[in-house]
């Protein structure tokens, strides 16, 4: 026994996709928010 | 340049000092003593509790300079920054129930720090609504602005909330407090973050600032007048 937690990797995995498919998602919102607004003009 | 080229700029730089960090964190730095490899959500989970609480500060001051100096300009930025500032804390959010989980055994615990996060993350999400539910410009930024000013005298208490009251949750992580062997991923992830937060405040608040002006636009004459 290392005292050291052992594996974990999917929580790691999930984290960091999570995190990076939430941002790609708000990007993508601004830049149809924006593209609206200059179709609209 | 234009101010595009400017946030497009902030944008790239903030994607690639992202991306090299994260490569660090996740396959260059050593587990941790305890944590064992778990602890690597620390390189993107701190960085996004720096930056929500920078963009909560922000939203505070924008509010106050709105209610001092009367410009649109702040009301654009303080509603982008309350935007941006909600993201990020749900995103901390699940970041720490995912953290938590492997090394306290629950995703969620009513901890003093966790309580006072959840308490800010829900202030200034219902402080969101209340700009979309408003459609009168000027009422719109008055309420939200004073109910900011409000909402922020929680945020010192979250970031000293670990330190004031026992918490299952550990103390602030820094490049002070961690090993030097983290420091470089976790300085460029929160460097990354900052670059990115520059330039999704100025796009956000371009988009506020369009959305106002609309609002305020005269009306169109009638045809034949």
């Amino acid at each position: 026994m290392s005292g050291m937690i052992q594996g974990g990797w999917e929580f790691v995995w999930a984290s960091y996709g999570i995190t990076g498919a939430v941002m790609l998602i708000y990007m993508a919102s601004l830049w149809v928010r924006r593209s609206d607004k200059d179709s609209s003009e | 340049m234009t101010r595009e080229r400017v946030a497009a700029g902030f944008g790239v730089l903030g994607l690639i000092l992202l991306g090299w960090g994260s490569y660090l964190g996740l396959f260059v730095a050593p587990p941790d003593r305890y944590m064992g490899d778990v602890q690597r959500i620390m390189y993107v989970h701190v960085p996004f509790a720096w930056l929500a609480l920078v963009v909560f500060t922000l939203a505070f001051v924008y509010a106050v300079l709105f209610l001092v100096r009367r410009s649109w300009r702040w009301d654009a930025l303080h509603e982008a920054s309350l935007e941006l500032g909600v993201l990020y804390t749900f995103l901390l959010c699940v970041q720490g129930a995912l953290w938590g989980k492997p090394t306290w055994g629950v995703y969620w615990a009513w901890d003093p720090r966790l309580t006072t996060v959840a308490v800010m993350l829900l202030s200034f999400a219902g402080i969101l609504s209340l700009r979309h539910f408003l459609d009168d410009p000027i009422r719109r930024a008055s309420w939200s602005a004073t109910a900011t000013i409000l909402a922020a005298a929680n945020v010192p208490i979250v970031y000293y909330s670990v330190r004031w009251w026992n918490s299952l949750h550990q103390l602030q992580s820094s490049p002070e407090t961690v090993s030097s062997s983290m420091v470089e991923p976790l300085r460029l992830n929160a460097f990354g973050l900052l670059a990115l937060t520059v330039a999704l405040l100025m796009v956000r608040s371009w988009i506020a600032a369009d959305r106002r002006a609309a609002a305020m636009a005269p009306p169109l004459p009638a045809q034949g007048a």
